[in-house]
């Protein structure tokens, strides 16, 4: 609490310097604009908002159905583990965005190209976290347990299923915590680049380009921040719901 | 945007030259009306400057401009031209020659069409600032300032009374903006080419920007003294973010056009399809809108 009200005060008093438009004003162009159509792209704030999310999470559900399987086999396997760790450890520190041309090109002859490309910019950003995590997760399992069951006979599906599943949960729930950070990031950026007439990053662009409209910039910077949070403490809390022994 | 055009993202376009031959020529698309039919004389490219140049700097600028825009209307220069323009744009000569017929280079901009966009731009909601937030007792005053005649009418008449005058020279370096491959600028090119500008002693270092936006950012950094863009993003950044700049010549009229895929035949047949357009506010944003309006 005490943060926020600091946080207010340093804006107040930047504003009083520059240009920058009082938090009051941000707040109240803010409320508008979720109902009220903005008048050059006559959509509000909330169209923009469902628009890039959607496409986060339509991509990132992609890459989580990849990046979960993918991520506990390597942990498990060694063999598997060798054939697949140094392609993912090449790509990882690729930048998404750096993808984008390239993707233009690749999906050139898709219909619907540019959004096809958004939602594989989304999909980079949000497999490696992703990756990374539950692979870790699953190559942390205890040896013994692993050892125990096979003194009981258990079988490869069994062990996968019982001991190495539930001990990965931590880290599938971290990384689809934090791969849907990154695609919220990715999304954001990429609609600055080319655009399918609306979300949050065209929208702050278009602000931009038209000019002489930072409340309207500031707004869906805070829209972005506001769906950022709330992804990451609904997430949180999902996590709590699931994993009790924690 | 051609290349969208012919990826089939979109169905139709408007854009600018050398653009819309480009999709012509490359058999992409083709034009289903010109700028010319839907907005007469509509502003284009213009030349702006930063307040705070001195007149003879300004004067011996505009003399070049004109020198240059002149030469390119000239009837017999048009191989010199055609030449000029493929190095300038980079683009085929069959391009850039069917390019060139579509613009009309001129050397100061209509007034009541500038006022006219700047209308429509009032009423769509684009500005977000009245002329009287810049510090202008009205509109009559803001124009005035903001579209100088006074150095161009100066030239102009020396000119007139003898076409060889040459303005006092000058010795100083402008940093200069541009667009890229944009022939609505040709006229720079050329007074670079023909040694214009070191005729009346002025250093020109160049600086390109991919649109007019970030121009206009360029002029508010001060990192440019003069520069050609078009007339959208001139007005909406200088009454939008008050960008102090003021309009000292023309560049072109027209030169822009609606350029659809096969299969559109009519304007009412654009109704439903994805039309695209450089960017909201700019004349090519009105000039679909008035070609819309015409139907009704």
């Amino acid at each position: 609490m005490l943060g926020l009200v600091l946080f207010l005060l340093c804006w107040y008093f930047i504003s009083f310097l520059t240009h920058f438009p009082y938090p009051h004003l941000v707040l109240l162009r803010f409320l508008e604009l979720l109902i009220i159509p903005e008048s050059v792209l006559g959509k509000t704030l909330l169209q923009h908002t469902a628009a890039s999310l959607c496409r986060v999470l339509v991509a990132s559900a992609f890459a989580f159905s990849f990046a979960i399987p993918l991520g506990i086999l390597s942990g498990w396997s060694r063999k598997f583990r060798s054939l697949f760790l140094p392609i993912i450890d090449s790509l990882r520190p690729i930048p998404p965005l750096a993808w984008i041309p390239l993707a233009y090109i690749i999906f050139a002859r898709i219909p619907n190209t540019i959004l096809i490309s958004q939602l594989f910019i989304v999909f980079i950003g949000a497999f490696f976290p992703c990756f990374i995590s539950v692979f870790d997760s699953a190559r942390n399992t205890p040896k013994e347990f692993i050892e125990m069951a096979r003194v009981f006979n258990a079988d490869n599906k069994t062990i996968l299923l019982d001991i190495i599943l539930p001990h990965s949960l931590q880290g599938i729930s971290t990384g689809i915590r934090v791969g849907l950070a990154v695609g919220w990031m990715c999304i954001i950026a990429a609609e600055m680049i080319a655009t399918t007439g609306e979300g949050l990053g065209y929208f702050i662009l278009v602000m931009y380009e038209v000019g002489g409209r930072v409340t309207e910039i500031v707004s869906g910077i805070a829209m972005i921040g506001i769906v950022g949070y709330a992804l990451n403490n609904l997430l949180l809390s999902f996590e709590k719901v699931i994993i009790r022994w924690r | 945007m051609v290349e969208q055009l012919k990826l089939g993202e979109i169905d139709a376009f408007v854009a600018w030259e050398p653009f819309v031959s480009e999709a012509v020529v490359k058999g992409y698309g083709r034009i289903l009306v010109t700028s010319s039919e839907i907005w007469p004389n509509h502003p284009c490219c213009v030349v702006a400057a930063r307040k705070g140049l001195d007149k003879d700097t300004l004067t011996a600028f505009v003399w070049a401009h004109i020198k240059a825009t002149r030469f390119i209307n000239e009837n017999k220069n048009s191989d010199e031209i055609l030449t000029y323009s493929t190095e300038f744009t980079g683009m085929d000569k069959e391009v850039v020659k069917q390019a060139l017929k579509r613009i009309k280079f001129v050397e100061f901009p209509e007034i009541n069409e500038f006022k006219f966009y700047f209308n429509k731009l009032k009423e769509s909601g684009y500005l977000t600032h009245k002329v009287t937030d810049l510090g202008y007792a009205n509109e009559e005053y803001f124009f005035k300032d903001f579209i100088n005649e006074e150095i161009y009418k100066h030239v102009a008449k020396k000119l007139r009374t003898n076409s060889s005058w040459k303005p006092r020279s000058v010795n100083s370096t402008l940093r200069v903006g541009y667009l890229t491959a944009d022939l609505h600028q040709l006229a720079f090119y050329v007074a670079l080419k023909g040694g214009y500008f070191d005729e009346v002693g002025l250093r020109i270092i160049k600086k390109e920007y991919p649109n007019g936006v970030y121009e206009m950012e360029g002029f508010k950094l001060g990192e440019i003294d003069i520069g050609y863009l078009g007339s959208a993003p001139a007005t909406l950044k200088r009454v939008n973010d008050n960008v102090s700049i003021r309009i000292i010549a023309g560049v072109n009229n027209e030169g822009s056009a609606i350029v659809v895929k096969e299969g559109i035949n009519t304007i009412s047949e654009l109704a439903g399809k994805k039309v695209a357009i450089p960017g909201f506010g700019t004349v090519q944003d009105f000039l679909l809108k008035l070609a819309m309006e015409k139907l009704r």
